[in-house]
């Protein structure tokens, strides 16, 4: 059954209803996570906060060292309620260079916003003024691999927010994992994409000129990467070099999640969409639930050149709060090992 | 059909008491479990496809409910069953029942139906029962018969997920004397000439009637368009008065035999049929016919103007044909005895 739920508050609700669901196993049928890189130990810490001390650049050695995972009144703040800032320094081996990791934190008191190497790859809960508690949720952030350096440090930088009691990041086995549960996908369209606020169908066109739009990582939500409060169109552009590899007619463009609705188009032919309609440029459209539906789009795999640019364009509209292609993985696979993973996940569902 | 209807549904939704718009037999029961896989092939269409590695799963039911969570997209379903041979008036019809989102049917590899619009101009159907005229010849009454539904979901529950799935007949057409179903002459338009007996519509595209017109192939179509229909009436209802029953029309009609006006649902009022303006798509088409319009020995000519405000249109439900005075009574007493205005609505609303 589809239902509109048109309200923002239906639609708060709802959020906080799939939220806490995740905690307690539909995250988990879905992922099965190895650890490959623990990151309990020391950590940089501060009481209060400052936008520098997300960059990765920032010279932290004046900062304490705590114990991760614990919570920080047992270590030398007690009564400390507020902000708190933790830096971690790390390397990843060169061999996950085609891995999608994802960092797990554990449990965080209250409310947390995590970025890596200055990108911003996750939140739970919601900072003061709108203040709302996590403190009984996992972290789970995706990492896209294009935000990691594999050839020198990498630097993870917490923000959290405490309204009483332990305070900060205090149980978990907090580190780098990997999800075997992963879909593999054939062809990873992760990374670098070009972004531009705003609607025309002209954007579509392979021919289309998008040099001067600015650079966007996907997957990730707009608000993260400089679009803080933008609702309405935008879209997305990819081009790639396809090298032949998928011997198969029919081929699926994964692509995780959006919020809200989508229109897909491979090299200029339309190839689907996650909405009830799609109108003209730039006019308002109703969405519901569409923020929280799987995208796998089939398609003609001859779409695709072998050995040429090839360019995916998505048409995002998103009617409020967070809004784009925010959670994938996105690449493309062939229609047999689609198949395989769906069947695959059934007989784990039993 | 009529928008307003969409706020009277909404005013009544919970009231699970209703009257069937038609009288359906069930012949052959499809519920239970299915042959299921994700994925798009054509191959999947066909009677020989081998599904013996394929899923099974609970029809109806949601696919999501049943270990394929959060999956959108494509996916089959297929299923084997036996018939005997129908020996009843009418058309044969496959329910299915509710399909979220898009739909397209095939019985052993010959397209029979479709609901919504597949990608990548994807329109949903989530929210219509769906009916689909089985053409006979396309049965196999001496050994097995192979059904295979592919279907889209665009997001939220996908599947067959609600309603009787089964194979019916329609014990209404049980009442006609004589059976006018079937292939007519179909034509989008409105032309004054179109009523004439002499108008030659062998250019004519054919189409199956009763059934929207949207499942015949013009969908999305608003308008006017025309209906023809060549026939004989046998020699055993000469002397008979007749009623030319015309099933149920989707919005408005205008009936000619011969050329000449015989009635539209404007006039249905002096029957006592019902007549409520926004409902005219509910009302039973029963026409009597005067003494002399029919000829008895040649060819006559139906012709039938319809109009279709929006959403569905067409000569969509049975029974269609000619009744006597006697059987005209017994379908009458049948739909309408006893009936309040409100079983009226409902049937209209839920039963399509």
């Amino acid at each position: 059954m589809k239902t509109n739920f048109r309200s923002g508050l239906l639609k708060a609700i709802t959020l906080t209803v799939i939220f806490y669901l995740s905690l307690n196993g539909i995250l988990a049928m879905d992922m099965d996570l190895v650890k490959v890189k623990s990151l309990s130990g020391g950590w940089k810490f501060s009481i209060g906060e400052q936008d520098a001390w997300t960059s990765p650049g920032y010279n932290d050695s004046g900062w304490d060292v705590i114990q991760v995972p614990s919570p920080w009144e047992e270590q030398g703040f007690h009564g400390y309620n507020g902000f708190g800032f933790y830096r971690k320094s790390f390397t990843i081996s060169a061999e996950y260079k085609d891995k999608n990791l994802y960092l797990f934190l554990g449990y965080i008191d209250d409310v947390d916003e995590t970025y890596l190497n200055g990108y911003k790859i996750g939140s739970t809960g919601s900072m003061p003024p709108k203040y709302v508690t996590a403190y009984n949720a996992k972290r789970v952030y995706r990492i896209t691999k294009e935000m990691l350096n594999f050839n020198g440090p990498n630097v993870l930088a917490v923000k959290v927010y405490d309204s009483y009691d332990a305070g900060g990041i205090v149980s978990g086995e907090v580190g780098l994992y990997l999800n075997l549960k992963e879909i593999p996908l054939e062809i990873s369209l992760e990374g670098q994409w070009k972004f531009q606020p705003g609607d025309a169908l002209a954007r579509k066109s392979p021919s289309f000129d998008d040099s001067k739009w600015k650079s966007i990582i996907v997957p990730g939500k707009w608000e993260d990467q400089g679009y803080r409060d933008y609702d309405g169109y935008a879209w997305y552009r990819k081009s790639f070099t396809y090298k032949g590899s998928i011997k198969e007619e029919t081929s699926i463009l994964y692509l995780g999640k959006i919020d809200d609705v989508d229109e897909v188009y491979i090299n200029g032919t339309k190839v689907g969409m996650t909405a009830d309609h799609f109108g003209q440029e730039g006019q308002k459209i109703p969405t519901g639930a569409h923020y929280q539906a799987l995208r796998g789009y089939y398609f003609s795999t001859s779409l695709l050149k072998p050995d040429q640019k090839n360019t995916i364009s998505i048409r995002v509209y998103d009617s409020g709060g967070e809004g784009g292609i925010y959670e994938g993985p996105v690449g493309i696979i062939s229609q047999t090992k689609y198949i395989q993973y769906w069947r695959d996940r059934k007989k784990q569902y039993r | 059909m009529n928008i307003r209807f969409i706020t009277i549904l909404l005013m009544i939704v919970g009231i699970q008491n209703f009257s069937a718009a038609e009288d359906l037999r069930k012949i052959v029961s499809l519920s239970g479990y299915w042959k299921f896989s994700v994925g798009d092939r054509k191959s999947f269409a066909e009677p020989g496809y081998n599904d013996g590695n394929w899923d099974n799963i609970k029809v109806p039911g949601q696919w999501e409910q049943q270990g394929y969570n959060e999956y959108n997209g494509f996916a089959w379903y297929r299923t084997n069953f036996t018939i005997q041979p129908v020996g009843a008036k009418g058309p044969v019809y496959l329910l299915l029942g509710k399909i979220d989102d898009v739909d397209e049917v095939f019985l052993n590899g010959k397209k029979i139906g479709s609901g919504g619009h597949m990608p990548p101009d994807y329109k949903t159907a989530y929210n219509i029962n769906r009916k689909y005229i089985v053409p006979e010849e396309y049965l196999n009454f001496n050994g097995n018969n192979t059904l295979a539904v592919r279907v889209y979901d665009c997001y939220l529950g996908g599947g067959i997920i609600e309603g009787p799935i089964g194979i019916y007949t329609d014990d209404d057409y049980n009442l006609l004397n004589y059976d006018l179903s079937g292939k007519w002459k179909f034509h989008l338009g409105d032309n004054k000439q179109w009523k004439e007996k002499n108008y030659n519509d062998e250019l004519w595209p054919s189409i199956r009637v009763p059934a929207e017109w949207e499942q015949e192939g013009f969908s999305n179509y608003d308008g006017y368009a025309w209906y023809r229909k060549d026939f004989k009436v046998p020699a055993g209802l000469k002397g008979n008065t007749l009623y030319l029953i015309m099933g149920k029309i989707d919005d408005y009609d205008y009936v000619y035999i011969n050329g000449q006006p015989l009635g539209t649902v404007f006039d249905l009022d002096k029957d006592n049929e019902y007549k409520r303006r926004g409902f005219e798509y509910n009302a039973r088409r029963i026409y009597k016919i005067p003494t002399g319009m029919l000829k008895m020995n040649e060819v006559n000519t139906i012709a039938v103007r319809v109009y279709d405000s929006q959403l569905r249109g067409g000569i969509y439900q049975g029974p269609i044909g000619l009744m006597t005075e006697e059987n005209c009574r017994l379908y009458r007493k049948k739909h309408y005895s006893n009936q309040s205005f409100w079983d009226f609505v409902i049937e209209g609303i839920f039963v399509d």
